[in-house]
């Protein structure tokens, strides 16, 4: 505990903290949201727009419902797509990487050639127009954005392979005759999976405002599912009256977000890395 | 020699990425569930008026027709019409890309603007309040979402202070009554060109917004690269040399150390165009700037394809080109990037 | 104060100056032009201009630039509704209803300078039918014209229809001069074209504005101190457009948050105009697929609407209540349908008889991705049929996608297909016929109700409704009730048509018959 504190720092222990709470509070969110019905998007006519108040910590919304409710399920789905946009893009790129990092060659280039490709398109826009492709929905809108995302993972694996290809340790497997398959998983994956995994964490707050910026555009999440780049653009229309509406939701975004690079940060501590031209 | 090996290598990738491009778009229209003619026949058509569209419209064609059809309409540009309004697109591209551009540029200029001073205060001033605060700012541009960071923009600078406009290329007094006569199709540079500095001051008031919603994460990105940049330079030899000698400290900074922090300004600005050219699709929405990400994704939307297909390639253009003019001035500035 | 606080404030002052320095030259430039430019701020483009095929939103700019001969006056303030003479001074019809013969106005005059005509109308209609775009098919029953005289046009039908109707639609009716018959699509789209209207295309700049300029030679009446300019604003952003009116920078709008309305009518500078519209929100319930294939499920989930809630909710209790489809102020409008009323226990009992309750049903309903109304009832009516044990999955699309899942095979497509409906020109066989006659392909049927009883009884009303008017009223009711009994949709609500004027604006009158419509030459300032 103290160890990682260290490590850390003050703000880095912050965010992480404040991640863990936001993992926690989705994880639990019908048990501690004041109003779990309306979290999950039941109605409430009667109490229309009301301001923040005791009864309703953030307001209501345009059905009434608590927004601090709402942005407590919100967290769910905005988590979730934000980890599965990255778990589903490790996926795709790991594997690519991995590939065109082992076998060099033509199928290297051509491997990379195409994550190239992927590289040099528009991100957000890609991702637009594959959302608006595929439908709105919380799958399809991981897809979308998965599709934009994994080409980073690619690149990094394949950095990463190619350091531990040169490896005296898996010379040595190769000359015993080891097959390519095994000493991808035996040797290279585990060294290559530890770096990548804590990118790949970190990307996190990133995918999650670009798939915020999907539900904005009413891509992405669809209602009465909360998700909070939707309840942004749900509120925008009442947005500075009824200021409560897109702030909660857009707030948290932020904080969100602001948590995972703060953490990054103090994880990397002095890298200027990678960045992703999204959202 | 290197440097032209270089420059030709990227250039063959950067035609295929306009390849691979093409040939997404074309894939994604024959996938989406989507029934063009209908779009064609107008609104409200029956089933009479859709059945004519879709002969016009020649959508009976085997697939490789349609596909050589396609591929030749975007290498000669001739784009043909909107399946939505019918009009044609390359007039549209040319009222749009240009607002779009003069937008991206004025935010990538921006995003410099904000960011490598500051960046290059932060390093003269490391670990002082300033290099905090500095750094907070910069990593909270990044994680601030575009979309509320406009909506927060608009309420303090057009609601509260009342001090720019909300939104628009221009006021109405220009648009409505005495319009500028487009020659660029750039607002400044038109107003240049007639003369009217009151319509230039409009335009550029205008642009303040939503530029700077777009030069938001550009230009954290622009100070933590300069800080870290600087602070590496600063521990050089001559550098230090420097001081011993007594040179002033702005003299050193700007003078010796800020050069060679030409190469992180380079990456933000192709960082920066970029993002403005993406963001733009929903800078453009909120603002109601009439540019090319408002228009694409309306025929997103609309599933207008021949509309979709030219303003993605149009935009991927832009996209190669800039990052194309950017590795090969990174390429000139370090002969080491052209040899990796 | 040190030097950068000094620069900052100067820096804000000088922004200050600069922004206040722009509206107030606005002003300046309005008092210039003596206040004689309205602005009128719509939330959608005008994407055809072209009188033969326009079909949407561009109406609202060319029904003032081009007429027809005649219009629709609805109901209200105690009188009943009418047809008025435009281009038309009158028309008489045969006896069988077959043969309508219109009498034009004189010396009414074209932009171009031409002279209206019987052959100029001839041939605008004719122009229209050979397009065959837009609502060219309200013309389909007219087999022949005859030009007797210069002022008299004849119209032979091959089936009874009410004409005088017809000519009053608001669209693909509209009269033009001779001289620009032959024109293209891309002509009237580059801002050209040559109406009667009292105002003329000045500019038109696709996807941003259109710009009118009063017609100096206009055969009608302009109020006094009405505009010499309109401006038509494309803002397709609420937040926007309301910014835009409560500063003066329109004149009149709509499509705000129902939510807003009440603000806005506190300000004293504006005015919010609600009147009853002809469009009508409706759930069409698919009828080919088990278990709504059965009348009384879907009569259960008619009564699991709710629709108060709805109309609270979604319109802050400004719509009104639909009996059926055909809304008040259209003659075969039923008061006292026997519409069903929110009744969850009632709906349990039927679903329970029907055996159908709690056995984990699940419904696929679709509407459209950013209607705000659509989207209040969809999770409003989901809330209700949970506690029913039924499970409505919501899926917005964008209209386009939406169609084309109901078109495909309707074994495969929605439950629900929720959209808006109004009517071409104003008569109830519209409503009847569009939503539920049946038809060959789903076009827009898209409950694919089929009912031969129903059809022939819709079909004989509209035969009758050009002659004897008050029989066709009750047989298009009593063809509405039967759709109702069998619940074929669920009957949301009719949607109010709420405009948000200046209070300086003098003389609007919102005709629902023409959505969005403002006859600007009755306006002042």
């Amino acid at each position: 505990m103290k160890a990682l504190f260290n490590r850390l720092g003050p703000a880095g222990s912050l965010s992480l903290a404040i991640i863990l709470l936001f993992v926690f509070v989705a994880m639990f969110a019908p048990l501690v949201s004041p109003y779990p019905g309306q979290g999950a998007g039941s109605p409430n006519i009667a109490a229309k727009f009301r301001a923040p108040s005791a009864d309703f910590w953030l307001g209501a919304d345009h059905l009434g419902r608590d927004m601090l409710s709402r942005v407590i399920f919100g967290a769910r789905v905005s988590l979730t797509t934000g980890f599965l946009i990255v778990a589903l893009s490790l996926l795709i790129g790991l594997p690519v990487g991995l590939a065109a990092g082992y076998f060099g060659g033509w199928v290297g280039e051509i491997l990379m050639r195409v994550t190239d490709i992927f590289l040099a398109f528009p991100a957000l826009l890609l991702a637009v127009l594959l959302a608006a492709a595929l439908g709105a929905g919380m799958l399809n809108c991981i897809i979308a954005v998965a599709v934009t995302w994994w080409p980073w993972y690619a690149r990094m694996a394949r950095a990463e392979v190619l350091v531990l290809r040169g490896q005296p340790y898996v010379e040595a497997a190769r000359l015993m005759g080891v097959s390519h398959a095994r000493i991808i998983v035996r040797h290279i994956l585990p060294g290559a999976v530890r770096p990548l995994g804590v990118q790949a964490a970190l990307d996190v707050g990133p995918a999650l405002l670009t798939a915020s910026a999907l539900s904005f555009l009413g891509l992405g999440i669809l209602p009465p599912t909360a998700d909070w780049g939707q309840m942004v653009n749900a509120g925008r229309g009442f947005f500075p009256d009824r200021w409560w509406y897109s702030t909660a939701p857009g707030l948290a975004i932020f904080i969100v977000a602001l948590a995972f690079s703060v953490l990054g940060d103090a994880l990397r501590d002095k890298s200027e890395g990678r960045s992703h031209a999204d959202a | 020699m290197d440097l032209i090996r270089y420059f030709l290598r990227r250039l063959v990738l950067s035609a295929l990425v306009v390849l691979g491009v093409t040939a997404m778009v074309f894939v994604v229209a024959q996938v989406v569930p989507s029934d063009p003619a209908a779009l064609y026949a107008g609104p409200r058509p029956n089933a009479e008026q859709i059945a004519k569209a879709r002969e016009a419209l020649n959508l009976d064609a085997p697939l490789p027709e349609r596909f050589a059809h396609f591929a030749h309409a975007m290498a000669t540009g001739d784009f043909g019409v909107s399946y939505k309004s019918r009009r044609l697109i390359s007039e549209d591209l040319g009222v749009y890309l240009p607002a779009t551009l003069e937008l991206a540029v004025f935010s990538t200029g921006l995003a410099l603007l904000l960011g490598i001073p500051s960046g290059v205060v932060a390093a003269a001033r490391r670990g002082s309040f300033l290099d905090r605060f500095g750094g907070l700012g910069s990593i909270a541009a990044v994680a601030m979402p575009t979309f509320f960071l406009a909506m927060l923009l608009q309420v303090v600078f057009a609601q509260w202070l009342d001090i720019l406009p909300l939104s628009g290329r221009m006021s109405r007094e220009f648009s409505v009554i005495d319009p500028l006569r487009p020659v660029t199709g750039f607002n400044l540079i038109d107003a240049v060109l007639a003369g009217r500095p009151a319509a230039f001051w409009d335009a550029f008031l205008h642009l303040i917004l939503p530029a700077l919603t777009l030069a938001s994460y550009p230009a954290g990105v622009a100070m933590r690269l300069t800080r870290s940049a600087m602070i590496e330079i600063l521990q050089r030899r001559h550098i230090v040399a420097a001081r011993a000698l007594g040179l002033s400290e702005p003299r050193i900074l700007f003078g010796h150390a800020l050069p060679n922090a030409v190469g992180p300004a380079l990456t933000v600005i192709g960082l920066s165009f970029a993002y403005a050219l993406t963001g733009a699709v929903l800078v453009e929405i909120i603002f109601a700037w009439p540019g090319l990400g408002r228009y694409v994704s309306e025929a997103i939307l609309s599933k207008d394809f021949p509309v979709i297909a030219a303003a993605t390639l149009v935009v991927t253009l832009c996209y190669v080109v800039m990052n194309l003019i950017i590795d090969l001035a990174q390429a000139m500035v370090d002969p080491r990037v052209a040899l990796s | 104060m040190n030097r950068r606080d000094l620069l900052k404030t100067a820096a804000v002052t000088a922004l200050a100056t600069a922004a206040y320095a722009t509206s107030a030259r606005w002003s300046l430039a309005l008092a210039q032009e003596g206040g004689k430019i309205i602005t009128l701020a719509h939330p959608a483009g005008f994407p055809d201009l072209d009188p033969a095929t326009s079909f949407s939103n561009d109406g609202a700019v060319l029904a003032n630039v081009y007429e027809t001969l005649t219009r629709y006056i609805p109901a209200r303030d105690g009188q009943e509704a009418r047809v008025e003479p435009v281009l038309a001074e009158s028309w008489d019809v045969s006896e069988d209803g077959l043969t309508w013969t219109f009498h034009l106005r004189s010396g009414v005059k074209f932009h171009d300078g031409a002279e209206l005509t019987s052959e100029a109308v001839k041939g605008s209609i004719e122009r229209t039918v050979r397009i065959g775009g837009g609502a060219a098919f309200i013309w389909s029953s007219v087999a022949s014209m005859e030009t007797p005289d210069p002022l008299t046009i004849v119209m032979k039908l091959s089936a009874p229809q009410p004409m005088d109707m017809t000519t009053a639609a608001g669209f693909a009716a509209w009269i033009l001069s001779p001289g620009a018959l032959d024109k293209d699509n891309a002509w009237f789209n580059a801002g050209n074209g040559a109406g009667t209207g009292p105002y003329m295309v000045e500019r038109f700049e696709p996807g941003q504005r259109a710009i009118l300029t009063r017609n100096p030679n206009y055969w009608g009446t302009f109020a006094d101190g009405s505009f010499d300019k309109a401006v038509f604003e494309i803002v397709e952003d609420a937040v926007l457009a309301q910014s835009m009116i409560e500063s003066g920078e329109a004149d009149w709008t709509y499509s705000l948050p129902y939510e807003n309305l009440d603000a806005l009518n506190a300000n004293p500078d504006l005015t919010v105009v609600s009147n009853p519209s002809f469009e009508t929100l409706v759930g069409l319930y698919n009828t080919r697929k088990a278990p709504l294939d059965r009348p009384k499920v879907r009569q259960a989930l008619s009564m699991a609407f709710p629709y108060d809630d709805v109309i609270s909710a979604g319109t802050a209790g400004l719509g009104s209540r639909a009996m059926g489809v055909i809304p008040a102020g259209i003659w075969g409008h039923d008061d006292a349908a026997p519409v069903p009323q929110t009744d969850l226990e009632g709906a349990r009992a039927l679903l329970t008889e029907e055996g159908v309750a709690d056995t984990g049903l699940e419904l696929v309903m679709t509407y459209a991705t950013g209607d705000a109304l659509e989207s209040v009832a969809a999770e409003l009516w989901k809330a209700n049929l949970e506690t029913l044990g039924i499970t409505l999955t919501l899926q917005p699309m964008n209209w386009e996608a939406q169609w084309q899942l109901a078109k495909a095979d309707p074994a495969a497509a929605q439950d629900i297909f929720v959209m808006y409906w109004w009517p071409t020109y104003v008569t109830p066989y519209d409503y009847l016929f569009n939503l539920f006659h049946s038809e060959p392909s789903p076009n827009y049927n898209l409950g694919y109700y089929a009912n031969a009883d129903f059809d022939r009884m819709i079909d004989e009303a509209n035969g009758l409704s050009g002659t004897d008017r008050v029989k066709a009223e009750q047989m298009f009711k009593d063809a509405q009730r039967k759709i109702i009994e069998e619940a074929a949709a669920v009957f949301i609500l009719d949607r109010p048509n709420i405009h948000v004027i200046r209070s300086d604006i003098k003389g609007y009158v919102d005709n629902p018959a023409y959505g969005h419509v403002t006859f600007v030459n009755e306006l002042s300032r």
